[in-house]
């Protein structure tokens, strides 16, 4: 009788994506989110603003991206690696009927993980290349000195090196990038957005609670 | 009654404050890094630049150390939550297999499971819609069924594996390998 409640009953569910995601993949996701939609869409000019967003989402990405290694089972890497193959599987079962669960994001989920982080650092590091890796706070202080009327803030070192004509144009094409990339990483976030209302009515699962509260 | 069985709503509060404070270091330390990289990499040995150096390490080993932290705080709170899933799980299961055993009728599982989590015969008879002279039979039944006095007896059947099991480690003599099984049968 003793051995009864020893009995194995089976960890359902154990391959099912989390019922909440924890709260650094919630964080960065919906912070992330917010800062792509403010300056992709809203805050285009590359003001101060623009440029403050944009250091607050690299902090996001690297962060997210440290957790990718260290952090919890779900968020890790290694439980979705890119597999084109097994993201191609999962469309046609999603078409074909109910597809089957995955214990973090599914293998077409993992790509535009792996596409939206790409275009991420695409975005950010030519953002960076136009503002020479300036700091918001560096900005500050230069804007505070330009209204304090001392303009020689803005003479750096690298002003009078520079090729005037090639440097132009290599700025030209950096921004062009910048450009193109963030309307790619727009056009992921209207592909995510269709995707998750699609899985949502094929695994008639509500898949985005487990990314504010996580109600089951 | 149907109280939910996770873990308090306090300790659900700690992993979402420590991220938060992640969050925050985290902007803190790529704000900072990149408001000294120049300094530290034309100047790196002034002392402007070493004490940078010290700052922007603190900030790395505690954003790591946060890191840490948090994730095993997750870990507990899901070992826990697993614990009383599987526990919870394991006991609904006994249940379910015991009303079997004991050929309940579904009314009387119905019943018989109430009367488990300690609804009183009037109640249980408004949640059925019944009178309560037939839940009182029918408890008559399920006792007899089972083979118990009354309620309590009920109850402290279901109950009886989890002290055993609990009580087993702290045996006197481990070495004695027939001691469970004799005190269970």
């Amino acid at each position: 009788m003793s051995t009864r409640l020893l009995e194995d009953h089976g960890q359902g569910g154990a391959d099912a994506p989390p019922a909440l995601w924890d709260p650094i993949v919630r964080i960065s996701h919906w912070g992330v989110a917010a800062i792509v939609l403010a300056n992709g869409v809203f805050n285009k000019g590359g003001g101060t603003l623009h440029i403050w967003l944009g250091w607050i989402g690299m902090a996001l990405l690297a962060l997210r991206l440290i957790w990718g290694v260290i952090g919890t089972p779900e968020a890790r890497f290694s439980a979705f690696p890119p597999n084109p193959k097994a993201a191609l599987s999962h469309l046609a079962d999603l078409v074909g009927g109910r597809p089957r669960d995955y214990a973090s994001h599914n293998p077409a989920g993992a790509l535009m993980v792996y596409a939206f982080w790409a275009m991420l650092c695409v975005v950010i590091a030519s953002g960076l290349v136009m503002t020479d890796g300036v700091s918001p706070m560096r900005i500050a202080d230069q804007q505070a000195a330009v209204a304090a009327g001392d303009w020689s803030v803005l003479v750096t070192e690298d002003d009078g090196a520079e090729d005037g004509n090639s440097g132009e144009e290599a700025g030209e094409w950096i921004k062009e990038m910048h450009e193109i990339a963030a309307n790619l990483l727009l056009l992921l976030a209207v592909l995510h957005v269709a995707a998750v209302v699609l899985e949502t009515r094929a695994m008639r699962r509500n898949l985005v609670a487990p990314m504010i509260i996580g109600r089951r | 009654m149907t109280k939910p069985r996770t873990t308090s709503g306090k300790q659900r509060g700690k992993p979402a404050a420590l991220a938060g404070v992640l969050v925050i270091q985290s902007v803190a330390a790529v704000f900072f890094l990149g408001d000294s990289m120049s300094e530290l990499w034309h100047d790196p040995f002034s002392r402007h630049s070493l004490f940078e150096a010290v700052v922007v390490t603190a900030l790395l080993a505690g954003l790591a150390m946060g890191a840490r932290q948090l994730r095993q705080t997750l870990q507990t709170l899901r070992t826990q939550d697993a614990a009383i899933a599987t526990a919870s799980g394991a006991l609904a299961a006994v249940i379910r297999a015991q009303f079997t055993e004991w050929d309940l009728t579904p009314a009387e599982r119905d019943v018989a499971l109430l009367a488990l989590k300690g609804v009183d015969t009037a109640d249980i008879a408004t949640l059925r819609g019944t009178a309560s002279g037939t839940v009182r039979a029918q408890l008559t039944r399920i006792y007899s069924k089972a083979g118990v006095s009354g309620r309590a007896q009920f109850v402290s059947w279901f109950v009886e594996d989890l002290l055993v099991e609990d009580l087993d480690p702290a045996d006197p003599d481990p070495n004695s390998p027939g001691a469970s099984e004799s005190l269970a049968s």
